[in-house]
């Protein structure tokens, strides 16, 4: 059997997850034993030019990791999608838009003007912000578009199976490696290298029933080691995560943000805390139930950590 | 004038090209590197709680 194609990219993203592909250790000579990296930016030196010169499908896998943030990032994704037999969005940007996503909450200009202009340790007496063309003497430079709006890579191609996780675990990747080697994988649309639980299904902290009196930060209070976060009023959202990952946030001593994505059959991760957080909340009075609501931190980017492009609101009204 | 492009640069973290413009002669007139990325973590950390802090610019970079 000829080897398997494959190919590995990172858009708007933070290296993290082909890091994470790194970390299958020796495993990594079994990849190699099977398949050919045909592209692969940080560890191998194709460039753009050699897969525009590929024909049509000839990578059998991408693994395509971050968010679609500007036009580079679209430009690759319609690419690796036409020369890709199979495209998979890997890791949280790529799934359901990932932290790249919380620039969502800002307009693009509200991002330069912080980054270019504000920041302490910028100096930019002549405001210069990045220009798509530059023309220099020598001839016209570009960088690519930045844009508004930062998207999950299911918002821009066709994604044929979503792997979740920011990163997501060697030891789930093993496993969806396996998968494309062995020829077993599912219907196409299906999230793999996960499981079809809740956070709080495969959570080892003790669980009684919750009921909120108030929400506590873990840098001004110690939570108990073996107890649900949630019940000791630390948010957490394990009840709205799909599970797959080993809750290796809680096993380190800090709540679930969300990174594995909404568990099945639940559309909007961050409405779905919402709703999940108001029917734990224990009060009688109107009162109580506003300072319990005011108690919890950062709402919007505590429910929406790592989903703000994918959710229901997408992003601050422009 | 002829030009180089190496795009991408490979085998480091994060996104580069560079353009290389050789004069007639062949010698190099001009190169420049360009960083093509920005996500803004600048802007869409203010006022985070604290402890949030970590867990979200640990993703600036994964390397």
């Amino acid at each position: 059997m000829a080897k398997l194609k494959l190919a590995s990219y990172w858009a708007a993203a933070c290296g993290g997850c082909d890091v994470a592909i790194l970390d299958v250790h020796e495993k990594i000579l079994d990849i190699a034993a099977a398949a050919d990296i045909v592209f692969w930016p940080i560890a191998t030196d194709f460039k753009y030019r050699d897969v525009e010169a590929m024909p049509d499908a000839n990578i059998d896998v991408t693994l395509f990791h971050g968010a679609v943030r500007n036009s580079e990032n679209e430009h690759l994704a319609h690419l690796l999608r036409e020369k890709s037999k199979v495209l998979v969005a890997f890791g949280s940007c790529a799934h359901i838009g990932g932290i790249p996503g919380l620039a969502n909450l800002f307009t693009r200009e509200e991002i330069f003007k912080r980054v270019y202009g504000e920041s302490p340790s910028t100096v930019n007496p002549e405001k210069v912000e990045p220009q798509a063309k530059v023309t220099m003497p020598e001839g016209e430079i570009t960088i690519p578009e930045f844009y508004d709006t930062v998207k999950s890579l299911n918002q821009v191609v066709e994604v044929d199976y979503y792997v979740p996780g920011c990163p997501p675990t060697p030891k789930q990747i093993w496993n969806v490696v396996q998968a494309i080697v062995n020829g077993q994988l599912p219907a196409k649309g299906t999230v793999i290298g996960a499981s079809e639980k809740t956070q709080c299904d495969e959570c080892q902290r003790k669980k009684q029933e919750k009921k909120i009196t108030g929400f506590k930060r873990i840098a001004t209070a110690q939570p108990d080691p073996d107890t649900c976060f949630l019940e000791q009023g630390f948010l957490c959202m394990g009840p709205v995560t799909r599970g797959g990952c080993d809750t290796r946030c809680q096993l380190s001593g800090v709540p679930c943000r969300g990174c594995y994505g909404p568990p099945p059959g639940v559309l909007d991760q961050g409405a779905k805390a919402l709703s999940a957080i108001a029917s734990v909340i224990e009060a009688k009075e109107e009162a109580d139930v506003q300072r319990i609501i005011d108690e919890i931190p950062d709402p919007l980017r505590s429910f929406n950590r790592f989903g703000i492009p994918a959710s229901l609101i997408k992003r601050k009204v422009l | 004038m002829k030009r180089i492009s190496i795009d991408p640069i490979t085998r480091l973290e994060g996104h580069g090209k560079i353009e290389i413009f050789l004069a007639d002669d062949g010698s190099v007139a001009n190169a420049y590197f360009q960083v093509p990325e920005l996500r803004g973590f600048e802007k869409f950390v203010e006022g985070m709680p604290i402890e949030e802090v970590p867990r979200v610019v640990s993703r600036i970079c994964g390397v």
